[in-house]
């Protein structure tokens, strides 16, 4: 009896870090993280205690009843917005408490969450590229303008995805991203296409700008979880200056 | 005052959210949501501006909106809301004022001289401020429903409108 919730809770802890890590590396805030690892341990009768840092999770599972205490620690990927994750996991942990998931369940979730297919790429390129478009019409741009910022940002954004595939630092991708975008956007100018060409130039680079890590910065400022939050409001910044920084060097190319 | 530019950029703000969800990854049951989602909070923050409330207020009236909706959306789409809230708001995320400041502030440890260091120093901090606190609002808004109703999770917050039972299939 003893032995059986030994491993009882060994298998609950890598099922809770592997949900916090999939939970943190897919852009879900901390606040989110801790309420679901704590719905998911409380299903089996456990108490959980968790530590979030951006890189590492740590879990700590006591159960009162057999006076075990196990504790584990798991490093998160690099991280990628992936919102069909978070939803499956949030939908997973209801389904959890409501129909008493076993663990074998509970993995073969995990895996099939895993294995969701993204959208198709050259659907992302083109939704995000009329995005750019759409930017542009609203900081006042005409059609010219626009088909520049639609350009700049497909192409911007394939640069990103072929850089990210080749494992470069992740600030380095949304560098080149951003160099890519400024350099088309930055020709036109250059070319005094259009009426406002400027606008072009500025709305190229929206498609990179860090929403996640600062809304879910400033959303876990405000709950409490300040280092959290200083943790992924520096990342931000660190984003916005890698685009500013191509946007730097593409001025300077072109010297407009 | 110009009211029929409200429609065009309602679905200008409407695409500009549906990229960033695509961008997401989010569930494809969602995206209508979040296209009706943010082309109806940036419209209130444009209206807000036009009103004379400024970009902070805006944004936090734009957010707030988003907030309150994506708990209904949450409801009977069946997803977290954030999933709908962040793609909606990342349109209203103030992304030109940070690179701006950014620009700002690799341009001032360049060789300038006294006037053009000062208007620089102007703008750089202006755009930081107000990206700061742009961010504070569409921090606050989105989670207003959740701190106000005082609940851990949008399941345990009732939907008052009886939408549920008539979109439902």
């Amino acid at each position: 009896m003893e032995k059986l919730g030994l491993n009882l809770s060994k298998e609950l802890s890598e099922i809770l870090l592997e949900v916090g890590a999939l939970l943190m590396a897919s852009g879900a805030n901390s606040s989110r993280i801790r309420i679901t690892i704590m719905r998911i341990a409380k299903a089996y009768g456990f108490n959980a205690e968790l530590l979030i840092t951006h890189r590492a999770l740590m879990v700590s599972v006591s159960d009162d009843e057999h006076d075990l205490f196990q504790s584990s620690l798991k490093r998160t990927s690099p991280h990628g917005a992936n919102f069909r994750m978070v939803s499956g996991i949030s939908r997973m942990s209801w389904r959890i408490v409501d129909e008493n998931w076993n663990f074998e369940q509970i993995w073969g979730e995990i895996n099939r969450l895993k294995s969701l297919p993204h959208y198709p790429r050259l659907i992302v390129l083109s939704t995000v590229a009329l995005a750019g478009a759409s930017f542009c019409r609203l900081f006042g741009g005409g059609p010219v303008e626009m088909l520049v910022a639609f350009v700049a940002t497909f192409t911007g954004l394939f640069v990103r995805q072929e850089v990210t595939r080749r494992n470069f630092n992740g600030y380095l991708c949304i560098f080149f991203a951003s160099l890519a975008s400024c350099l088309i956007s930055g020709a036109s100018v250059k070319l005094n296409l259009g009426a406002e060409p400027e606008y072009a130039f500025a709305t190229s680079v929206l498609y990179l700008i860090p929403g996640i890590p600062l809304i879910n910065s400033l959303s876990d400022l405000l709950d409490g979880n300040i280092m959290n939050g200083i943790v992924r409001g520096t990342n931000g910044l660190i984003i916005a200056f890698a685009i500013a920084f191509g946007m730097l060097c593409s001025i300077l190319i072109y010297n407009i | 005052m110009e009211w029929s530019v409200f429609f065009e950029s309602w679905i200008w703000l409407g695409f500009a959210s549906l990229g960033f969800a695509i961008l997401f990854n989010v569930p494809l049951r969602t995206l209508w949501v979040i296209f009706l989602l943010g082309a109806l909070g940036g419209t209130l923050k444009l209206v807000t501006m036009k009103m004379g409330g400024g970009i902070i207020l805006g944004s936090f009236f734009g957010a707030m909106l988003v907030g309150f909706l994506s708990i209904s959306a949450a409801h009977f789409r069946h997803a977290p809301p954030f999933v709908f809230a962040i793609p909606s708001v990342i349109p209203m995320v103030p992304g030109a004022f940070a690179y701006r400041m950014m620009l700002g502030i690799i341009k001032l440890t360049g060789d300038v001289d006294h006037t053009t260091f000062t208007q620089l120093l102007d703008d750089t901090v202006t755009n930081g401020l107000k990206a700061f606190f742009v961010l504070m609002a569409l921090a606050l808004g989105v989670s207003a429903p959740m701190l106000l109703t005082r609940r851990e999770s949008a399941k345990q917050i009732k939907v008052p409108l009886k939408i549920d039972g008539l979109i439902k299939k």
